[in-house]
């Protein structure tokens, strides 16, 4: 048996901290998309809810990793500010500068948002907008990092492969909208139940571009699996034999059922089934509510099996020979 | 943890080496080690024939005592590696220990900078008062050789006796290998003992292709694993005596 040195804490970051980040980038970009924030409606209602869902997410999984800190589970407890002590070009340095600087912006950000009358045009709007400027980059860097921590060890042939990080960046990126389209879902009659004013066309136009962009991001991401895939297995050596874990070893349900079929390709299809429509002979779009959930948390599902699958599968399988 | 090169003249390290009974009883003085003063800049290695090793695991337990290492976890270790199939058999050892490779992957990764290697000596080392544990670097070793220590919650591994090496002495593994199969010493100095037997043998290092440049060297070490079994058809075990751990 192979010693699991990251275990469930490490994996749950991944996913919240990918979450977390892909929530805040769609939320900036999607509030910058509509008049570069100057418009309201129901964009602006979708970036609020990226904004308050990017700091607790990003927090949370950052905090869970505090528990797998060795210092930590020996009584050390504050030792893990030695990582603002230096800055060096260790992928975990920068991304724990990262993580820092992401936390504080998105916080500034989700404050911005946080009073029940935030709306374009009030005493925060300047702060607002500039603040979604810098959580475009910030977002899609922490999601990139998360990969590119895993993929800097020649050690560990499962991870060590650059298309990894893309994968967690798409990754984060769709269940970053998952998560915005679920709270949404789930609460959003709290929120708009004040703003009757607001067109249902607008707010079905806003769900369409998203649903639409989500079900662009699966594609991608069933590309980048197939990709990764591809290139491991035509490999010979280590990455070969490390690959085999998933393609017929003790990972490949997990894999194959959680996280492709489960996770990518059952909701890509229930989404074609909505979008295409739309898209091809510009019908109304209609996305029944039920069926939206259903599909984000899908999705959510899926970017967790994908974490806990490429954790695993990496710590599981090492160089051939000795 | 201070770099400073030990304070010690050439005299002491002798005096230390050669003068009680007791020392003489435990230690032994290494040639490459023992010139503290007269070069400055050294770069340790070690050549484990591993011929002369019997598998008698004293290395491991010297080590654990050396550095009262927890149980479960080890700095040093052997691997005895069977195979054959009857009556062609073989059982052969592979001491294992940190390579205090030249081109450290562990180092790279450290986000607090708490290990590095040292220019002194070449000698990868750990300051377990900096280090937060995260296994960051355990992840990058390609030899397994780096573990957190339950007691410190830090990660931990062989530092080729740095302590002892200090003072002129050899590592706790060298000095206690009855079959004489761990040759230590230092590489800028060719009359060593390390050098000659380095230059005098065909060696080998473990998985050369990490690109690593480790400063362990093998000679006749046995490289075979499990993956070898299903090729030439014998039958291949290794036992890595570390619980729970496969060889990685």
């Amino acid at each position: 048996m192979h010693e699991l040195n990251w275990g469930l804490p490490v994996i749950l970051y991944l996913f919240f901290g990918g979450l977390g980040a892909g929530a805040g980038a769609v939320s900036a970009s999607v509030l910058l998309r509509s008049g570069g924030g100057d418009q309201s409606g129901p964009s602006f209602d979708i970036a609020r809810w990226g904004a308050l869902i990017a700091p607790p997410a990003v927090i949370l999984g950052t905090g869970l990793l505090v528990f797998e800190l060795g210092s930590f589970q020996a009584g050390h407890w504050f030792r893990w500010i030695n990582l603002f002590m230096v800055i060096n070009l260790s992928p975990m340095s920068l991304g724990s500068w990262l993580l820092g600087l992401f936390i504080l912006v998105s916080l500034a950000y989700a404050y911005t948002f946080f009073k029940a009358s935030a709306k374009p045009g009030d005493e925060q709007h300047n702060l607002r907008k500039k603040l979604a400027w810098a959580m475009v980059p910030l977002g899609i860097a922490v999601a990139l990092y998360t990969g590119i921590l895993l993929g800097a060890l020649p050690a560990r042939p499962f991870w060590n492969s650059p298309i990894l990080a893309m994968l967690f960046l798409v990754s984060a990126l769709s269940t970053g909208v998952a998560a915005i389209l679920l709270a949404r879902a789930l609460f959003g009659k709290m929120l708009s139940a004040d703003d009757e004013t607001v067109e249902n066309t607008s707010a079905e136009n806003d769900s369409y571009l998203l649903t639409s962009s989500d079900l662009l991001l699966i594609g991608f991401e069933v590309l980048v699996v197939f990709l990764f895939f591809m290139y491991a297995h035509l490999s010979v050596g280590a990455v070969e034999v490390a690959v085999n874990v998933v393609l017929g070893g003790e990972l490949t349900t997990m894999f194959w059922f959680g996280f492709v079929a489960l996770g990518l390709i059952l909701p890509v299809l229930i989404e074609m089934k909505y979008v295409l429509p739309t898209l091809l002979y510009q019908k109304k779009y209609q996305f029944p509510a039920g069926m939206e959930m259903l599909v984000c948390g899908l999705v959510i599902l899926g970017g967790f099996m994908l974490r806990y699958v490429v954790v695993i599968a990496g710590q599981v399988t090492g160089p051939v020979g000795i | 943890m201070t770099d400073k090169p030990t304070s010690l003249s050439r005299r002491d390290v002798l005096k230390k080496a050669t003068g009680g009974a007791a020392l003489i009883a435990s230690t032994a003085a290494i040639p490459g080690v023992a010139q503290a003063t007269t070069q400055t800049t050294k770069r340790y290695a070690m050549v484990i024939d591993t011929r002369r090793c019997v598998g008698c695991h004293a290395c491991t337990i010297a080590c654990k005592t050396e550095f009262d290492v927890p149980l479960g976890v080890n700095r040093s270790w052997v691997e005895s590696i069977e195979k054959g199939n009857f009556p062609h058999v073989k059982r052969n050892f592979l001491p294992r220990l940190c390579n205090q490779c030249e081109k450290p992957p562990c180092v790279w990764v450290c986000p607090v900078n708490a290990t590095h290697k040292r220019k002194e000596d070449g000698i990868v080392t750990i300051d377990s008062d900096i280090c937060i544990g995260c296994k960051y670097c355990i992840q990058a070793c390609p030899y397994g050789a780096r573990f957190i220590n339950p007691k410190t919650g830090s990660a931990d591994k062989c530092d080729f006796c740095l302590h002892r090496v200090r003072e002129g002495l050899a590592p706790a593994c060298v000095n206690t290998c009855q079959g004489r199969a761990r040759i230590f010493g230092d590489l800028n100095d060719p009359t060593s003992e390390v050098s000659r037997v380095l230059s005098t043998n065909s060696v080998t290092v473990l998985r050369p292709e990490m690109g690593t440049e480790p400063m362990v060297f093998y000679i006749d070490a046995d490289h075979t694993d499990e993956r070898d079994a299903a090729r030439t058809g014998q039958y291949v075990r290794v036992e890595t005596h570390r619980p729970n751990q496969e060889r990685v």
